[in-house]
């Protein structure tokens, strides 16, 4: 054993001196290349998720986004839409434009875990929601919402969040305030009756907002807007907005 | 013939369609009660739209590979028999013309028109030789659709003749004017009329008197049956709904032995002497709070499958096999997947999941995975085991939310009690899970009553008066040999008065198949219209599970005199502390059911009861 280290010494003291620090520097720059290029690559996710109740419009609306319309029409999905395309209103204008990763996530309960999977890739979620059918639904709604604010990953990465009011152009569409207001109030129902007693939060990591007052979508930690659209008449300016906020050409 | 043939992605875009517009929405029910349930393997789905209007047959084929659905649709009076083959045939076509991006596929209007005059060509020439070959077997097959259209002739009868004018009934004069309670009457004056099927249908079945009431029950059963799967045997419906006279309720006499005179033993209010009962001091946290400890498990499973798949892959030799699956261009067939889906059920067996329902899930995995190409470096046995797993992940998960605390408060804010009936065959742990539950619920600061309602077995009422003593908490009880719904609906009055949150209603233990008590349950339902009904089942029951599972909600749904019947919202697995990991029992109830699990009972003490971990459940299932 011994030996072989001398040898070795020798050998090394052997060589011209600028091979190896030629050695070294190569080295030492692969190593920063990959280090810089993953602490990048997370930051510039271009990743967006649909999430919302079943028949609430996320596949419509993924259909609009990508090709301006929804075709034939849709049913409930079983899998999950997943595309990589520039906007398609923005196809006219000219200049590079990066493409947004869109994936329309089912809204069915028994395909809730597939957004656990995808939640930490996304920059971030647009929470669609039924504007016409919204009573009847609303305290799923908020439950499914609930669940998907108190997630470690949304609140330690703050991924911006977009309650998205669709099926808006329809005359009994209940208006975004209005929905704004419900989704509150059933959300500060379900934090005192999911975080009541037990000390280990079994089924959510985070408690949301600030015990005392009433839940406002303002205290999260992640940055949470209300916006209306329609997916079937093409309405989805302020959506286009908001992808575009987070996806910097 | 066909209403309307559709094809869709499996992400839910629809490619093309041809035909008129459906009535409802069939193609939503069918996926989410049927394909996303694992009962792909079906060979038909029957859709009843809401008003009434409209009675639909689904069938449907996938294309695996490309990831479509094939779904046709028709009239549930219809016999086609060509609609399997059209799907193949309309799968075969369409998979050539199927690019991924494009999104119209208006030439394929003419192909298909092609495929199905081919088709019905086909299906007639086989007819004509059926009919030359057998002709007595033919009516045979015609009564099953003889008796459904004149129930569902029926029924557009007594909804005062609503859209059915063009079914093809034979007799919708006479139907108008049928009412519902002169049935019996007019049924006699419509036989002779109908068409030459029913007579055949008349002759086969067992005598007048019972084909009355076969209607007149099976009326009933569709006016209360949803989107559920019509039950064309008629024979378990008594012809007691017509009676109208009352039967004095006599004691049961369970063997010859002569009656007691005196079978009430409970004491009077005041009672004497029972010892000192010692208040239950806090156990400390229920297990329902407490984080499950999911245990990491090694990777033995990979080194089982090695030698399960061995014997299975001989036939189509061992270097080709391997170069298929490191190219990843193999697609999958059913002779491909038979033996690693044998293997699987052997498993799930093993693990104590009712023989058909492992069957029908494989069978399920095996429509899922037909035809798709294996991605490279995979075996068929890891394909197999992936997709069974999701499947598992899939059927457990439960599809509305299990949150009792939110219900409850939901219920405190209307002002009124929540109801929790607790029903289960004899023997199960139905009692001791109640105290459990309310010993949680009082964990959560949530006034609790107990509601005797088990006035039957001897003992039971003197038992939840110990438990509501330890627990502190107030008990109604009316004695013995009372009638149960009474005591549960007064019940349910006084824990209005005195601002209880929850009712927790104890019944006695019955057998699927006792007429008689079934009705008595069903019956306790109906009257309270409880806010949960929660079947308590033990997991070491095996096949029993889905003979149990499925009478108690046919019975739920039979009995009731409402539309909507109540049928089993949630399922209370007991004894879990005592199978080590044959955990299939919990899998057969959800899947038979579609209820989800709420609690698990692992325990003879108060704090034993716990959430169910669907991931440890799979993991165990498929070890």
């Amino acid at each position: 054993m011994e030996q072989l280290i001398h040898r070795v010494e020798e050998w090394v003291r052997q060589q011209p001196i600028e091979q190896i620090y030629v050695a070294f520097a190569v080295l030492i720059f692969t190593i920063s290349f990959f280090g810089l290029f993953r602490v990048l690559r997370r930051s510039k996710s271009n990743t967006i998720l649909l999430a919302g109740l079943s028949g609430s419009g996320k596949t419509v609306l993924f259909y609009q986004l990508r090709d301006g319309s929804p075709h034939l029409g849709t049913v409930t999905s079983m899998e999950p839409n997943d595309g990589t395309f520039v906007l398609h209103s923005e196809l006219e204008k000219n200049g590079k434009l990066k493409p947004v990763h869109l994936i329309d996530v089912p809204g069915h309960s028994r395909l809730r875990p597939k957004l656990d999977e995808l939640l930490p890739h996304s920059a971030g979620v647009i929470f669609v929601v039924d504007s016409l059918d919204f009573l009847p639904n609303c305290r799923a709604a908020a439950e499914y919402l609930y669940d998907i604010l108190t997630k470690a990953i949304i609140v330690k990465r703050r991924i911006p969040m977009l309650i998205l009011c669709n099926k808006a152009d329809k005359v009994t569409a209940h208006s975004k305030e209005f929905i704004r207001k419900q989704l509150e109030k059933e959300i500060d129902k379900l934090r005192a009756s999911r975080s009541a007693i037990s000390t280990a939060d079994i089924a959510n990591d985070f408690t949301l907002g600030i015990p005392g007052e009433t839940f406002a979508f303002s205290q999260c930690r992640n940055k949470v807007t209300v916006a209306e659209s329609s997916g079937l008449t093409r309405e989805v300016s302020q959506v286009e907005q908001f992808i575009r906020e987070l996806v910097k050409p | 013939m066909l209403e309307q043939l559709l094809i869709f992605t499996r992400g839910g875009l629809i490619l093309w369609e041809l035909g008129n517009a459906l009535k409802g929405s069939p193609i939503d029910a069918l996926i989410r009660s049927c394909l996303l349930e694992e009962r792909s393997a079906d060979a038909a789905f029957h859709y009843d739209a809401p008003a009434g209007c409209a009675a639909y047959t689904l069938k449907w084929a996938f294309d695996n590979d490309l990831g479509l659905v094939f779904v046709a649709v028709y009239q549930r009076i219809l016999h086609l028999l060509y609609v399997d083959d059209l799907l193949a045939a309309a799968r075969r076509e369409f998979s050539r013309v199927y690019e991924p991006k494009r999104t119209s596929y208006d030439d394929f209007d003419e192909t298909f028109r092609q495929l199905q005059k081919e088709a019905e060509a086909r299906a007639e020439e086989m007819r004509r030789f059926k009919q030359a070959g057998r002709a007595p077997a033919a009516p045979g097959k015609k009564q099953v659709p003889g008796a459904a259209s004149r129930g569902s002739g029926k029924q557009r009868s007594s909804g005062g003749g609503g859209s059915g004018k063009d079914e093809s009934d034979g007799y919708p004069g006479k139907g108008r004017r049928s009412e519902n309670g002169s049935s019996n009457g007019h049924e006699n004056e419509i036989k002779p009329n109908s068409r030459a099927q029913n007579v055949v249908v008349h002759g086969k079945e067992n005598g007048a008197p019972r084909v009355d009431a076969f209607d007149v029950s099976k009326l009933q059963k569709l006016r209360s049956k949803g989107a559920k799967k019509t039950d064309t045997g008629g024979g378990g419906c008594k012809a007691a709904k017509a009676e109208p006279k009352k039967i004095a309720k006599k004691n049961r006499v369970w063997d010859d032995s002569p009656s007691e005179s005196r079978l009430d033993f409970t004491d009077p209010v005041a009672d004497r002497g029972e010892g000192p009962e010692v208040v239950v001091a806090d156990q400390g946290e229920s297990m329902m709070d407490k984080e499950e400890i999911v245990s990491s498990d090694s990777e033995g499973e990979e080194d089982e499958e090695v030698g399960n798949e061995k014997p299975g892959t001989k036939k189509k030799g061992w270097f080709s096999s391997m170069l298929q699956s490191i190219s990843g261009n193999a697609v999958l067939e059913k002779s491909d997947l038979r033996p690693a889906l044998k293997a699987l059920k052997d498993r799930l067996m093993t693990k104590n999941v009712a023989e058909e329902i492992a069957e029908k899930l494989c069978e399920s995995v095996a429509t899922s995975l037909e035809g798709k190409k294996l991605g490279s470096f995979t075996r068929v046995s890891s394909t197999v085991q992936t997709a069974m797993e999701e499947a598992l992940l899939r059927i457990l998960t439960p599809k509305r939310s299990i949150d009792i605390l939110r219900d409850v408060h939901a219920a405190k804010e209307q002002g009124r009690p929540y109801v929790v009936v607790f029903v289960g065959v004899n023997g199960v742990g139905k009692s001791t899970n109640l105290a459990k539950v309310a010993y949680w619920l009082l964990q959560h600061k949530i006034n609790v009553m107990l509601a005797a309602c088990d006035t039957f077995r001897s003992g039971a009422v003197e038992q939840l008066r110990t438990h509501a003593r330890r627990l502190q908490i107030p008990i109604f009880e009316k004695g013995y040999e009372k009638d149960p719904a009474i005591v549960a609906n007064e019940a349910i009055q006084e824990a209005k008065r005195n601002n209880s949150d929850v009712v927790l209603v104890d019944t006695a233990g019955r057998m699927q198949d006792n007429e008689p008590l079934m009705r008595a349950l069903s019956k306790l339902i109906n009257l309270n219209n409880p806010d949960l009904v929660l079947f308590v089942g033990e997991a070491l029951v095996g096949n029993d599970a889905v003979d149990q599972l499925t009478k108690f909600n046919q019975k739920l749904a039979d009995l009731s005199m409402v539309p909507n019947a109540r049928l089993i919202d949630g399922i209370l697995l007991t004894k879990f502390d005592t199978i080590d990991d044959k955990v299939g029992a919990a899998l057969s109830m959800v899947y038979v059911s579609g209820a989800p699990v709420m609690f698990v009972g692992c325990g003879q003490s108060y704090t034993d009861l716990k959430k169910l971990n669907i991931k440890s459940i799979v993991k165990t299932l498929l070890k």
